[in-house]
């Protein structure tokens, strides 16, 4: 049997990697060129930092006695005035009195350190939060929408025509601006709850024609058998077209979503504090331009590759009729 | 059974001009009868079978099922369905549904059989139409013959008094019309009540009560089958016969 004849695939190979690495090294001498700093070191702490919280002493005394519990130690004081002994509970190491010491009101006696969530995992959390929220009303106002335009009642068609149009016609950052300044003032919304109401409007219209189309693609004949059995229209939508729209739909449906992730990002402007935000604040305090953006952008690609990854391994799960 | 009084459907054409689908249909179809309708395409057998089951809403005249008027305004078009079983060119199963399931579905949602009673009567008329093995399978892996056997026993699942077939062999490769027919044979043995239209002279020779000819719309012969087929009276039919036998 003559072998398969294939050209061999490492030049190519070769030159991508050399393309990447050109990339890098273009990266490199171009930030050489602007002289910028990078402070990569200055990350971290926006993820998680660990908190120095001062102890001072609430009354002005005398130390009574420090008595070690774990790795901290408990100061007990006698005020000056007299009175009961007021009790301040430091970490051992960070100890700055002794015994018998005379203290000030206010005066520093050591410190208590905890973790803390750091801005940028905050901001990841409300981006997380507020496209899942989104996306539920948005699927449920998709879903009802298709439906309509679908129908054949026209004043339900023509209602769901109007509103996708509209939608879809206008930016969503002005959207968001006359949902938070109009709608927001005049029903006197919580701008969180005005970003999410707009971007699942947002979101509602496009998931609408995504629908439509699922629900257009089954066959006439698959909805003909239904109610040849004697199903009702609304038990034919459920049993039968519907179920089968949603896995053919799923692969849009997923890049819908992924997208609403990103555009998420538009809701910073009514001051919400989602991943953009905390990224531009905390490049006021840090200066690390540079490294915060790229940290920002690495955080929304690692939130939409999970979801991909996720709706495509459910994809392949509703492939097993196929 | 079926009683047909002065069907029409017309179809609007794209130039504007109508289209007689069902032209000033009559007929009846007793109990245990069967009824096979054949005619050239586009000569309306589909359209005419479609209207018995409300499938195609007609514009003027009568279908009676088993004594309920289809246009009657309080008719439940949904409970007379359920009486009428009706099998299709290209199958249309579920395709999401394993084969069990597109027997037991409308069992469950339309007669409210509880599950063990519709897998029961599934399972039986799976074993009926030969294909029990394949229960757990989704229809995508079954033969076209097997597909279309699934067909039958999922709208006998649901115990119809009469039993429509809209060319039920035409969609299938020719070492696989046996299996679906012998099914029909052996139904139409059983005394089910039966209206199909096909292209199979042979199943209509040997199973048919009567044959009904067709072409523009209306039925130009109405015979049983060894007066049609040995001396057709209408010249339209015998040109039919000539070019299909």
């Amino acid at each position: 049997m003559p072998a398969k004849r294939r050209s061999p695939q490492w030049p190519w190979q070769g030159l991508l990697v050399l393309i990447l690495a050109g990339l890098a090294a273009g990266l490199w001498f171009a930030t050489q060129r602007i002289h910028y700093e990078w402070h990569w070191a200055r990350v971290p702490q926006y993820f998680a930092y660990h908190d120095e919280a001062l102890q001072t002493a609430p009354v002005a005394g005398v130390v009574l006695a420090i008595s070690p519990s774990g790795a901290d130690s408990r100061i007990e004081i006698q005020p000056d005035g007299g009175g009961q002994p007021v009790t301040v509970t430091v970490e051992t190491d960070t100890l700055k009195v002794k015994t018998g010491d005379p203290v000030a009101e206010d005066a520093d006696l050591g410190m208590v350190r905890s973790w803390k969530i750091g801005p940028l995992t905050w901001g990841l959390w409300v981006t997380i939060w507020i496209s899942f929220i989104s996306g539920l009303i948005g699927m449920v106002i998709g879903l009802i929408t298709g439906l309509c335009r679908l129908s054949p009642n026209p004043t339900l068609r023509g209602l769901a025509i109007l509103y996708i149009e509209l939608i879809r016609g206008t930016p969503l950052l002005v959207q968001i601006f006359i949902f938070y300044f109009f709608i927001g003032t005049v029903l006197n919304l919580d701008r969180t709850v005005a970003g999410i109401g707009a971007l699942a409007l947002f979101v509602g219209a496009y998931v609408a024609e995504i629908i439509r189309a699922g629900i257009q693609s089954i066959p006439r004949g698959q909805s003909e058998a239904a109610r040849s059995l004697g199903m009702s229209a609304t038990e034919t939508m459920i049993y039968i077209v519907l179920p089968q729209a949603f896995k053919r739909v799923l692969p849009p449906l997923a890049g819908q979503f992924i997208s609403l992730i990103k555009d998420s990002s538009l809701v910073s402007v009514i001051a919400i504090t989602d991943l953009t935000k905390s990224g531009r604040e905390i490049i006021t305090s840090s200066f690390a331009t540079f490294e915060i953006w790229f940290t920002v952008a690495l955080l929304y690609l690692v939130v939409t590759s999970v979801l991909s990854q996720l709706l495509f391994w459910l994809e392949r799960r509703f492939a097993r009729s196929d | 059974m079926i009683k047909v009084n002065r069907l029409f459907k017309i179809f609007e054409g794209r130039s504007g001009q109508a289209v007689r689908a069902v032209d000033d249909i009559s007929t009846q179809v007793a109990k245990g009868e069967v009824v096979v309708i054949i005619g050239p395409s586009g000569s309306g057998k589909s359209t005419f079978l479609r209207c018995l089951n409300g499938l195609e809403e007609f514009d003027d005249g009568q279908v009676i099922i088993d004594g309920i008027d289809l246009t009657a305004s309080k008719t439940n078009l949904n409970a007379i369905r359920r009486e009428v079983g009706m099998v299709f060119q290209h199958f249309n199963l579920f395709p999401h549904k394993t084969v069990l399931e597109n027997l037991t579905l409308a069992q469950q949602v339309v007669r409210k059989r509880k599950p063990a009673e519709a897998k029961d009567k599934a399972m039986k008329l799976l074993t009926k139409v030969g294909i029990a093995e394949k229960a757990q399978e989704y229809p995508s892996r079954l033969s076209g013959g097997q597909q279309q056997r699934v067909a039958i026993a999922r709208a006998l699942a649901m115990d119809p008094k009469v039993m429509l077939f809209d060319e039920p062999t035409s969609a299938l490769d020719p070492e696989m019309v046996g299996e679906v027919l012998d099914v029909m044979k052996q139904l139409a043995r059983e005394g089910m009540t039966m209206v199909v239209v096909t292209h199979e002279m042979g199943f209509a020779r040997e199973v048919a009560n009567r044959v009904l000819f067709m072409d523009f719309g209306r039925i130009l012969e109405d015979a049983p089958p060894a007066e049609f087929f040995t001396a057709p009276k209408e010249p339209r039919a015998q040109t039919f016969l000539k070019q299909v036998l």
